[in-house]
């Protein structure tokens, strides 16, 4: 059994998992990262260098492809290509349940979702941390700005995050790599926002390195080469994932060890000491049981992943799962409200193009119930957008066939432009997931059920997210102005959070303002299921300042003792 | 296809009569009564169909063709493993509608003749916009030349020879001249295009 026993196990090698992991092996912990998916090493991206014509079926999914995955191939959704498909669980194989309509996108393999992330970086604001509080919403964070700010530094300078110093309360500034540029068309849209409506457009903040890293920590990783296929994997390393970034930093220090394939579907916890004393673990290839043992653990499964784990995890101090004496445990289910936005013709510029391929778009901060603006809704969204000149799909309806139809292809089309909302979700007891023990995976696992719904507030929101997003490409001048709504369920913004959420009060709240268990202190939630509230700025980032804070906090505490 | 591209093309969509879903009526029970299709999907005469068609839709000029471009083995893959029953079903009954819509068997006509064909039966189907009838000869038409465009400006030459295409930019230019924007030509992206 001493081969199981380590310092700290990390359960989930995604954004947050593989933050817990670099965090936790730099300060000397011998720790053991599992992970329940195969092992996918940086570099190990069979599509990522392929061109067009190499790929089959014009990257389209096959019947097949599209019956092993009836969920990933959902309006909402976009990864079930030949390029990418392999990053996605097989619906067949993992399937779950909907009491209402809940769309769960998910990639079982080393480094998880960070492999196929959309990579916007950005901060929440001291707005976001008080709103719970001052709108009597959910529960009001445990923790401010203030406290997350220099965390908030620390991860941006090591992943490298490529963005613009713009000034805005509602969206703090960071520590960035060169901004990318906006085109000749988002400059103009930029000029015309401000002028006619008062609102700002600036390049989105994205992980992606627009220059060298500012520390040599990472010699694995080269600047963007702007091909734009980040979803595939990036052979350079230009985009920050686990795989290409904390993992390797673990792996150096000597002090970790990595089980892939390796399924948590319990916690153990020793009535005797008050605490957690290690995980259980299914192999998922061979069906083995195995005990792993360590003074700290680090929940890291992702927010639905984690809530499966806890809600499976029962004893006699926990009959409805571990940690859960608030019985806030699979509860507060949020997203972001998506789908929605819409897109313009844009005439003249016709004389400008760009080179290269950009992996970012613009971004529209939050202006929505700031300063005196106050709408029938709380919160607000922001959009995400970009402008690019057609391509040769807008001659399909144009009377051109032969000679004149590949002439016409060789010059890019007009400009369009396009800009899609984000918007807040708030926190609700009733959105919620719950374990049927009566329907089972092929692992013997227990189904998740999702329970969750948009509210009255994201209904008013995302009116409007449309009407705002026509008017400003209208008040832009831009023609053929058209609003836009995909059919998407909660889920699809795959901004997952909640299920677990941090707060003050034992009675009401799953963790305290360390990302660690109210009711077990050696037990660190720090993915997504840790969020109280969601503002509307895609969350990422946030996972990885919380969990830097809390493996430093989990540490001390170690040192002095006291878990 | 990253979530950034993927908006585009959703907002693109909604923007683009060409977006709309061409065999957007799914009649289950209909596919279920077809025979089964083989492994290649059409048979020798209707292949031939096809190629002539994509021929005419995209020639050999100064630069290669669908034909060159490998355009009816693309067309036949898609079907074969891509595309639903229901539309499966739907390409061939137009296809057989497109047989009969010269009078005489398409391959009996002349190389004018044919072009004329396709050229009128392409006029038709743009006028009817989305009222088209997604079994006429019309659709055929339609049907052949968005796969036609599909497979081509998916393929080498369509990518490197008509458009323009670099594996690796190594850098990025927001707001440049046309003229300077690699040989000025528009480049080879990632899209999607609904049969």
């Amino acid at each position: 059994m001493n081969n199981h026993i380590y310092d700290a196990i990390v359960i989930g090698t995604g954004i947050s998992g593989g933050w817990a992991a670099k965090e936790l092996t730099e300060k000397g912990l011998k720790t053991l990262v599992l992970d329940r998916g195969r092992m996918v090493e940086h570099g190990d991206y069979p599509t990522a260098m392929k061109a067009p014509w190499e790929l089959p079926y014009a990257d389209e999914p096959t019947q097949e492809d599209i019956r092993r995955h009836p969920v990933h191939t959902r309006p909402s959704f976009y990864g079930i290509k030949q390029s990418t498909k392999h990053w996605f669980v097989d619906d067949l194989d993992n399937p779950y349940e909907e009491t209402r309509p809940f769309d769960w996108f998910r990639g079982y393999q080393v480094g998880g979702r960070s492999l196929m992330w959309g990579r916007q970086s950005y901060r929440f604001s001291p707005m976001d941390f008080e709103a719970n509080g001052k709108d009597g919403v959910g529960v009001d964070w445990p923790i401010r700005y203030d406290d997350l700010a220099p965390w908030y530094d620390y991860v941006e300078e090591f992943i490298g995050v490529s963005g613009d110093t713009d000034h805005l309360a509602q969206l703090p500034d960071g520590q960035y790599l060169p901004p990318m540029e906006l085109n000749a068309v988002e400059k103009d849209f930029r000029e015309k926002l401000a002028s006619k409506l008062g609102r700002r457009l600036i390049i989105g903040r994205t992980a992606n390195l627009s220059a060298p890293l500012k520390h040599d920590k990472s010699p694995q990783r080269a600047p963007c080469q702007y091909r734009n296929l980040c979803m595939r994997g990036c052979p350079y390393g230009a985009y920050f994932s686990s795989n290409s970034s904390t993992l390797p930093s673990a792996q150096r220090t000597g002090n970790m060890t990595m089980v892939a394939n390796a399924i948590v579907h319990e916690l153990i916890y020793d009535n005797a000491k008050g605490k957690a004393t290690g995980v259980r673990v299914l192999n998922a290839e061979t069906g083995q049981q195995t005990d792993y043992f360590a003074r700290i653990i680090f929940v890291c499964a992702s927010t639905f992943g984690t809530a499966h784990l806890l809600l499976n995890s029962t004893s006699s101090r926990f009959p409805n799962g571990f940690g859960n004496d608030s019985g806030e445990v699979g509860h507060n289910i949020m997203d972001h409200v998506f789908g929605s936005g819409a897109g313009a013709l844009v005439d003249g510029h016709e004389d400008r193009y760009y080179t290269g391929r950009r992996p970012n778009g613009f971004y529209i901060p939050r202006y929505r119930n700031i300063g005196s603006d106050k709408r029938d809704y709380l919160r607000g969204f922001g959009y995400q957008g970009g402008a690019s000149r057609q391509d040769w799909t807008r001659l399909v309806d144009q009377p051109l066939l032969g000679d004149e139809l590949k002439r016409a292809a060789e010059a890019p089309g007009p400009w369009r432009i396009g800009m899609t909302g984000f918007g807040e979700m708030l926190p609700s007891h009733s959105n919620h997931v719950t374990l049927d023990r009566n329907r089972k995976d092929k692992y013997g696992l227990p189904l998740l059920n999702f329970d969750a719904a948009h509210g009255e507030n994201e209904v008013r929101m995302e009116k409007d997210i449309m009407n705002d997003a026509a008017e400003m490409l209208s008040a832009a001048g831009y023609r053929n102005v058209t609003p836009y709504k995909t059919k998407a369920n909660v889920g699809a913004g795959i901004h997952e959070m909640g299920t677990a959420r941090m707060g003050r009060d034992p009675k009401t709240s799953v963790l305290n303002g360390w990302n660690q268990m109210h009711a077990c202190k050696n037990v660190f939630v720090t993915d997504g299921s840790c969020m109280a509230s969601s503002a509307c700025q895609n969350p990422s980032l946030t996972y990885m300042a919380l969990t830097a804070r809390a493996a430093n906090h989990a540490v001390e505490e170690l040192k002095r003792g006291n878990v | 296809m990253n979530r950034r591209e993927w908006l585009k093309c959703m907002s693109a969509l909604a923007l683009s009569a060409a977006g709309a879903p061409l065999l957007a009526v799914f009649d289950a029970h209909a596919a279920a009564q077809k025979p089964a299709i083989g492994p290649r999907f059409f048979s020798p005469p209707q292949a031939d169909v096809v190629a002539a068609v994509v021929d005419i839709i995209i020639p050999r000029t100064d630069t290669p063709g669908a034909l060159d471009a490998g355009v009816p083995r693309f067309i036949a893959q898609m079907f074969r493993d891509v595309y639903s029953k229901a539309e499966q079903a739907r390409y061939l009954g137009a296809l057989a509608a497109f047989e009969r819509a010269g009078g005489t068997p398409f391959l009996q006509l002349d190389a004018a003749q044919r072009k004329a064909l396709v050229t009128r039966l392409h006029g038709e189907a743009l006028a009817s916009g989305r009222h088209i009838d997604h079994n006429s000869a019309a659709a055929f038409v339609l049907m052949s030349k968005k796969l036609a465009m599909l497979g081509y400006f998916m393929s080498e030459p369509g990518c490197t020879q008509v458009l323009q295409y670099v594996a690796v930019p190594g850098g990025y230019q927001a707001d440049v001249p046309l003229s300077k924007a690699g040989n000025g030509r528009a480049w080879a992206v990632e899209t999607v295009l609904r049969l």
